[in-house]
């Protein structure tokens, strides 16, 4: 091997760091060209833009770079502007002071505030709050992608933070035959948000129930905590919380506690919901409702899980759930899962 | 009447001073670790039991449908007397009726400190749902309790008239209080009181047996999910073992009250009718404990097969051969097997005894095998065996049944003034 350039790594072409550039700038579209077939003004677009590139390389400050432009912009870009929050304006790392923030024309306040903001108003709107989407929440699982590594058992823990004994995601591993013909299974099982659930069935109080968006409930604030749902479910899905926590493997482990269903709850403690309650699965409402995936889904290193509208019939979702691969746990007993597998 | 004289007079409770400081000892020894051990639950919440998410019912279920069954079996001795008017069976209806109402309170004892959240003990009541089998149940427990008290205050109203005319004070008010006020003591009132009891009977047999009893058997048929309980015999098997145990209880009952408080010989005619009852009982309710196993062996579903053999083989299965067999069937079977040992009442104590401690093997066997069964192949298997604190509190609460009777058979003329037969 030559070693002509110290740079150099095996196998890698040498390519110098100005070749690189070039190719960059060569790959770089004309931003004229591509300006041209926006409405907007295609010199302020270009001003704004080097200008921007200054403040990102520290020739200017976010401040003088939002003071020069803002009148231009208001005037440009009218409502959409006035109404758009300022992305450069988040707690923290904010590129803009606060002082000249609110100076600006446009409506000051971080992304995170005005999400939340028209999430509740999306809410109230669609009459019913959580669960109300016009989605049917569905999952399929591939069982030929499934290695598992039982990271989404992890990664649900972690996000729903459920208590020990808790656990709205497991996988089931199973063995089949005798060596050498032995098969394993890796079986994920959620909770199958049932059409027909065994669960919504039982409960004396109606605190469990299906909510539009197909995802069953559960109203911890009316939970008399019987177990009678987590007697009848075909599943295992659903757990009881009986108050334990991990408070000896990490501190205030209890002070976060997940916004299950929507509703934020403070930190756990002591008689207070849902210790006492039944626990499961929600395909993590709370992420759905932000435009997420469950958290199992995110995290799968195998690609083998989807969430997606069973009634949409582009989604894939929906067609994975009507190919013949596709089964459902315990299909003979009529509770029609809301979630597929495919073998 | 022979008793005409001796009609009147009245004086509940031990006759023998010492036995009665003894009985209240060993009941306030129940109630005490009852209370030290429901402290812990209180405290501790639902991790000082022994369940799982995997076996999320145990002992506090077990004994809530034993109570629920001993309610409802005795409630329907009782309607042999007032509602079929079986002869010389009026002796025992108060008594049956009154074991019944406490059996009740404490199977509600037992459903509320199952409640992870006992707070929210009254929230069915306020939000239903028609699907639940314990929605209804619920109701018809409160239905039954009133259908028990009505029936109890029919049943001994004229006697508390009676009482109420021949003390006066304080004594008085509290007699009169609980015959409401009606204090005539005429044969019209009488017979206005045995018309209202028949038809308050006659309300509570199906209430008793459809709802009460058959319903708590329906709450676990349903059950789907569980093999071993989603059968339609199921709720059947509920109805005779409580009769049997119901039989049983109001047998020991009439013997010790009788013989403890009344200071009087038993009746063996009556002793026999009620032993022969029992023996009935226990014979349906083997015969068909035989053809539900049967019928869940003959199906080979794994999940049936599998529970069985836990029920017959398993780390419990003691429980099985030793308490349900041995002491609910084969033990009383063998002492009501003589006739002069049927009217024999410190035998029949026994018999009765044995079936009464047998049944609870019979609920625990109901309520733990099939959740020892994983519902789907790669889940865990179940392991139960109540703590301390759910033995504690069990005691505690069966302490206060005890209690609860002992004041009751101590203050309210149980026993007919006028002997046992209508007039």
């Amino acid at each position: 091997m030559s070693a002509t350039d110290d740079d150099t790594l095996p196998g890698i072409p040498n390519v110098g760091k100005a070749d690189l550039d070039a190719m960059v700038e060569n790959e770089r579209p004309d931003p004229r060209e591509e300006l041209a077939d926006v409405e907007a003004d295609t010199d302020l677009g270009i001003a704004m833009a080097e200008d921007a590139q200054r403040v990102a390389r520290g020739e200017i400050t976010g401040d003088e770079y939002w003071e020069k432009y803002d009148e231009a912009a208001a005037e440009e870009f009218g409502e959409a502007y006035l109404e758009t929050p300022n992305p450069a304006v988040d707690a923290g790392d904010q590129t803009v002071s606060t002082d000249t923030a609110e100076s600006l024309s446009c409506s000051v306040g971080s992304m995170d505030a005005v999400a939340t903001e028209s999430a509740q108003v999306d809410g109230e709107e669609a009459d019913g709050g959580i669960g109300a989407g016009d989605e049917k929440w569905g999952m399929v699982i591939d069982l030929q992608k499934c290695v598992g590594c039982d990271s989404c058992t992890v990664a649900c823990k972690s996000e729903n933070r459920t208590p020990p004994g808790v656990s709205y995601n497991v996988v089931m591993e199973e063995e089949h035959g005798e060596f050498p013909n032995v098969t394993r299974t890796n079986v994920p099982r959620p909770c199958m948000q049932c059409d027909n659930p065994p669960c919504v069935q039982v409960c004396p109080v109606s605190a469990t129930y299906k909510m539009d968006d197909g995802v069953v409930n559960i109203d911890y604030d009316r939970c008399i905590g019987c177990r009678y749902c987590n007697i009848a479910c075909p599943y295992g899905a659903r757990y009881f919380d009986f108050g334990e926590n991990y408070d000896d493997e990490v501190d205030e482990a209890g002070e976060l506690t997940s916004p299950e269903y929507g509703v934020d709850r403070g930190p756990r403690e002591e008689g207070k919901s849902p210790i006492g309650n039944i626990r499961k699965c929600s395909f993590c409402t709370h992420r759905l409702e932000r435009g997420e995936e469950p958290a199992c889904v995110e995290t799968c290193v195998g690609d083998a899980r989807n969430m997606g509208d069973l009634e949409n019939p582009d989604s894939d979702v929906a067609q994975m759930a009507d190919s013949s691969r596709a089964f459902q746990l315990k299909e003979d007993e009529g509770t029609d899962p809301n979630v597929y597998y495919l073998k | 009447m022979s008793t005409q004289s001796s009609r009147f007079e009245f004086d509940p409770g031990f006759e023998d001073d010492r036995l009665r400081v003894a009985w209240y000892a060993v009941v306030g020894v129940l109630v005490t670790v009852g209370a030290y051990a429901t402290y812990f639950r209180l405290t501790e919440g639902m991790a000082s039991t022994n369940l799982t998410s995997i076996v999320p019912w145990g002992a506090w279920v077990a004994f809530y449908i034993y109570f629920v069954g001993l309610s409802a079996g005795a409630f329907l001795v009782s309607t042999m007397a007032n509602v079929f008017e079986v002869e010389g069976m009026h002796r025992i209806d108060r008594d049956a009726l009154f074991a019944a109402i406490i059996s009740m309170a404490v199977a509600l004892l037992f459903v509320w400190i199952d409640l992870g959240r006992m707070d929210r003990m009254y929230f069915p009541f306020i939000w239903r749902q028609l699907t639940s089998a314990l929605s209804w149940e619920v109701h018809a427990y409160v239905a039954y309790i009133g259908i028990l008290v009505t029936e109890l205050y029919f049943s001994m109203r004229i006697d508390l008239a009676r009482v109420a005319e021949r003390t006066s004070g304080l004594k008085e008010r509290f007699y009169a209080a609980l015959a409401l006020g009606r204090l005539e003591t005429s044969e019209e009132s009488q017979s206005f009181d045995q018309r209202w009891l028949k038809r308050a009977g006659i309300v509570g047999i199906p209430l008793a047996i459809f709802m009460v009893h058959g319903g708590t058997g329906v709450l676990f048929a349903v059950s789907k999910a569980r093999p071993y309980w989603n059968s339609g015999l199921f709720p059947v098997i509920f109805v005779i073992s409580a009769l049997l145990s119901g039989t049983a209880l109001v047998m020991m009952i009439y013997v010790l009250r009788t013989r403890l408080f009344d200071g009087e010989s038993v009746d063996p005619d009556l002793l026999d009718r009620l032993a022969q009852l029992v023996i009935g009982f226990i014979v349906v309710d083997a015969a068909l404990t035989a053809i539900e196993t049967f019928i869940a062996i003959a199906s080979v579903h794994p999940h049936e097969i599998e529970t069985w053999q836990v029920i017959m083989y398993g780390p419990m299965s003691w429980s099985f051969w030793w308490f349900m067999i041995g002491f609910s069937w084969v033990f009383p079977m063998v002492l009501l097997s003589k006739r002069s040992w049927r009217r024999t009442p410190s035998v029949m104590v026994l018999a009765g005894l044995s079936v009464v401690v047998g049944i609870v093997a019979v609920r625990f066997n109901i309520v733990v095998p099939a959740q020892v069964m994983p519902v789907m192949e790669g889940l865990p298997h179940g392991m139960y065996f109540p703590t301390l604190v759910e033995w504690g509190t069990s005691v505690g609460m069966i302490g206060v049944g005890l209690l609860l009777y002992t004041i009751g058979a101590e203050t309210l003329p149980l026993t007919p003034l006028t002997g046992g037969e209508h007039e």
